[in-house]
């Protein structure tokens, strides 16, 4: 399988460090609760505390003081030789001098996990490796911002909506994306720590000057009065050292966050002042951003990172062995010289190769001879009567991996006889470049004099098995063949799953619709825009339905298909009878309750879950309800309902297009159009868009919607939906 | 009898014993200052050696991580059998540029009998340097300040 050079090289990181990344992840997560722990002792001090305050504390307490320290939990530390002649060193009250207790001593599970985590115990080879290792994954965040910038569909849409298609993908890129600066930050600083063990970084070093004293002129001031002391908090300084002894070469030295000072033990002149060079205070940040000291906030979300790097490390490798799973090799039976029908797939994730397979295994099962292979290995193809091209989209409507010779491969090959053609494109309507690709193989292919098209490009969005079955339907009558298709069944949590019991069953209207009214036998949790997911047996995938709830009810419009399993035995219903069925939560599809005006924007059974919307709209929120039927007759099943809401003062306005009444045909997005100034008030208001129903119609009406925006607001509709004003639930 | 005589013998060698350890002592405030070089803080230990410049006491230990107490390596020899108890004579190590100040503390009777101060310095994957400083224990000696040889630019002592 060939994948593109970022995920190649994010993949091969991964597979490199993974190992180190799990080790160091554990242990900077039992890491991250030292300063915690330590940040919890009650040592904290007043940081208002002047210097000078501190140390006549200090010497009225003790024989000597030899150094201060305020340590990075702005603890204070003093050594000083006690009046019996003893050094020690501990945490002292800065404003009275007091001890406050020992020295926090590092736990030694903290000591063993330090050394774990920057050097696995190897000592140099294995701080090379940590930092190496911190490097690679400054490469991996890089490679994985490519990688999301294109799944996304550019780098503008970074921050757009991300596609569920499963949990450790999805997951995968949300976490990415709210970990990408914290987990840059922590690579950035390991790398930036490692360099400075290496001394790999510029010298630091900071020197100071000593001028000659004369030591006939001292003038004692006593250090109350020296003004640097009385200015500097205690707060601020990281430490000071005391004269070794009196002679007045001794100096104090003090180290500040950012300079260096020498003050003359006699005079409290500044002796010598020098600020730290950048690298140094670069380290210091490194440091405190690297180990979280000080901060417990912090140190929380570096503990996060490292609990994101393992869900990383196991989503990551989950994702790459479901995708071998998904594009294995199938072992064609027939060798490319000897099959009629070529299937040639396209597929960046492997999820388009799953269809191909079907189609493939479907073809065979009938007695065809069949090949299957990827875009990029096109040849030649003796027998072959028919080319069947199932590809997806990537990015901003490039190839994917495994097509990008295709363009190439078509031009340089003649075939020896003509061959007919049909291109299946999948992708998802969230993205701006929808099926891109897959109009540009159906366009080559239809400009090819070897190839002759046999059905129109057909766009199956979000991998709808429904959608692919249309196409299949499509496909058997143009070749007046029977392909059956067995969908691949999902597991479902039964946590969802109710018994529910028929209140009312509409008879069949003009055009095969009706009404079916259910009861939950047991309570749940439903609204309006959820989905019902009914399985007419345990061989078969669920279909799904717009739920519109009704006085507690769950009612359902449903269009009776000649074929469909589902909708036969939901036709056949009588009340009482009961049925098990799924509910999905489809939050996305829910009626905003802030939203002062709302458009509704529906055709056919699309109009179910407004039905419900409208009817619990007690907050008189203004809706437009747009609606496509066939004819008059079509209408009747909902125009009760649909009065009664307007005398209610529910629903505000109705428009309805009719596409049977008369000579020209009207559609509901004919009906836009007409409304362009009320749309485009409409969303420059911040009103809520939704639209319900087929997926033909959908692409007609944001076809529609864009053509307003862009002419009376100078938009694309892009900018609505990114605003979250378009909400979408189509099939 | 045998057993007076035994006891009398232990008393008198207890008393000695007790004596020898009672002996007078100063402690001696002594600094040492780092050279400005680059790297891991350095493992410093004060040890104090005889006439025959065997190792006798250990002084003050600079750097408080045993798994690096190999580096510095006569003196593990000495130390590395008995593993006596030094914690309260152990410090961090100092880096380059940094000073560090410590209190000693040394018998008087060994002053000006030929007893040396012993300063041993190793920084990881770098030198080490046995004697970094070594100066005989004299009354002079002991307030004053030796030049260093590796990583230590000089240490001053003070008596207290």
């Amino acid at each position: 399988m060939t994948i593109s050079i970022w995920r190649f090289s994010h993949l091969m990181l991964a597979l490199v460090s993974s190992l180190f990344i799990v080790l160091a992840s554990i242990t900077g997560t039992i890491l991250a609760f030292e300063p915690i722990s330590n940040q919890l002792q009650p040592y904290k001090i007043n940081s208002n505390i002047s210097l000078a305050t501190t140390i006549s504390s200090l010497s009225e307490s003790y024989d000597e003081i030899i150094t201060i320290t305020t340590d990075e939990n702005n603890f204070v530390v003093a050594s000083v030789i006690t009046k019996e002649g003893d050094s020690e060193t501990f945490y002292v009250n800065p404003e009275t001098g007091e001890k406050l207790g020992d020295l926090i001593e590092k736990a030694p599970l903290f000591k063993f996990t330090t050394n774990l985590h920057r050097s696995l115990f190897l000592k140099s080879t294995g701080r090379f490796i940590v930092g190496l290792v911190s490097f690679f994954l400054i490469l991996m965040a890089i490679t994985g911002i490519v990688l999301i910038a294109k799944r996304q569909g550019g780098i503008k849409r970074f921050f757009s909506k991300i596609i569920n298609e499963n949990f450790d993908q999805y997951y995968h890129v949300v976490l990415g994306r709210w970990f990408l600066i914290p987990v840059i930050i922590v690579a950035f600083t390991g790398v930036y720590l490692s360099l400075e063990k290496f001394s790999l970084l510029p010298e630091t070093k900071i020197t100071h000057t000593y001028p000659e004293v004369n030591s006939d002129e001292i003038i004692k001031t006593p250090f109350t009065d020296f003004e640097v002391f009385n200015n500097l908090k205690i707060a601020d300084v990281k430490s000071i050292e005391f004269p070794f002894s009196d002679d007045v070469e001794d100096y104090y030295f003090i180290k500040l966050k950012d300079k260096e000072l020498l003050i003359n033990q006699y005079s409290g002149e500044i002796i010598s002042e020098q600020n730290y060079p950048l690298v140094k205070l670069m380290s210091q940040w490194s440091l405190l951003l690297h180990t979280g000291q000080g901060t417990i906030l912090w140190s929380v979300v570096l503990a996060l990172v490292c609990i994101a790097l393992l869900f990383f490390i196991y989503s990551g490798f989950a994702m790459t062995l479901k995708r071998q799973k998904a594009t294995k090799k199938i072992t064609n039976k027939f060798t490319k010289d000897e099959a009629e029908y070529i299937i040639l797939v396209g597929s960046e994730t492997g999820s388009t190769y799953q269809f191909a397979t079907l189609f493939y295994k479907a073809l065979i099962a009938t007695g065809k001879t069949a090949y299957i292979t990827t875009l990029n290995t096109y040849a030649n193809y003796n027998k072959a009567k028919e080319v069947i091209v199932f590809t997806a989209t990537y990015g901003e409507g490039e190839a994917p991996v495994n097509a990008s010779k295709f363009k190439k491969l078509l031009e340089a090959t003649t075939q020896n006889q003509s061959i007919e053609f049909s291109v299946v494109g999948f992708g998802s309507l969230l993205y701006p470049d929808y099926c891109k690709y897959a109009e540009e193989v159906h366009q080559l292919l239809n400009s090819h004099e070897n190839f002759s098209q046999k059905l129109e490009l057909f766009k199956i969005n979000n991998q709808s098995f429904d959608a692919f079955r249309t196409w299949l339907s499509q496909w058997n009558i143009a070749s007046n063949q029977n392909l059956k298709i067995q969908q691949p069944i999902e597991k479902r949590s039964s946590k969802n799953t109710r018994q529910f019991k028929v209140v009312q069953r509409m008879e069949l209207n003009i055009d095969d619709t009706f009404l079916l009214q259910l009861r939950p036998t047991k309570k749940i949790k439903f609204q309006s825009g959820d989905l019902l997911a009914f399985r007419p047996n345990i061989n078969e995938a669920a279909r799904q339905y717009s739920i519109a709830k009704v006085n507690g009810d769950i009612l359902l419009s449903i269009k009776k298909h000649d074929k469909g399993l589902c909708s036969s035995i939901l036709s056949g219903l009588n009340p009482s009878d009961t049925i098990e069925a799924h509910i999905d939560y489809n939050s996305n599809f829910y009626l905003p309750k802030k939203a002062k005006n709302v458009v509704l924007i529906a055709n056919g059974t699309g109009i179910a879950p407004f039905l419900g919307m409208i009817k619990d709209n007690h907050k008189q929120q203004h809706i437009h309800l747009f609606w496509g039927g066939r004819t008059h007759q079509s209408l009747e099943l909902y125009a009760d309902f649909l009065n009664e809401a307007k005398n209610e003062n529910k629903l505000s306005q109705f428009h309805v297009a009719y596409s049977q009444e008369q000579e020209a045909k009207v559609y509901v997005q004919d009906l836009i159009l007409q409304q362009s100034d009320f749309i485009s008030k409409h969303l420059q208001e911040e009103g809520i868009i939704m639209i319900c129903g087929s997926i033909a119609m959908q692409n007609s009406v944001l076809e529609v919607l864009n053509q307003i925006t862009t002419k009376h607001l100078n938009e694309p509709l892009g900018t609505f939906e990114n605003n979250k004003q378009i909400k979408k639930d189509c099939y | 009898m045998k057993n007076i005589k035994l006891i009398a013998l232990f008393a008198v060698v207890l008393g000695l014993m007790s004596f020898a350890s009672l002996a007078e002592s100063t402690k001696y405030k002594c600094m040492i200052q780092m050279t400005n070089y680059t790297g891991e803080g350095a493992y410093i230990v004060i040890s104090l050696l005889n006439p025959e410049g065997e190792y006798v006491e250990t002084l003050n230990v600079k750097g408080d991580d045993d798994e690096w107490y190999n580096t510095v390596e006569s003196w593990w020899q000495f130390y590395g059998k008995k593993r006596s108890d030094i914690d309260a004579i152990t410090g961090a190590t100092i880096s380059g540029g940094e000073r560090s100040i410590s209190v000693i503390e040394i018998d008087n009777d060994k002053i000006d009998k030929g007893y040396k101060l012993r300063f041993e310095t190793a920084v990881e994957d770098q030198e080490y340097y046995e004697s970094d400083v070594e100066l005989e224990l004299t009354a002079e000696n002991v307030k004053s300040k030796v030049e260093g040889t590796g990583f230590i630019r000089y240490i001053r002592m003070m008596p207290q």
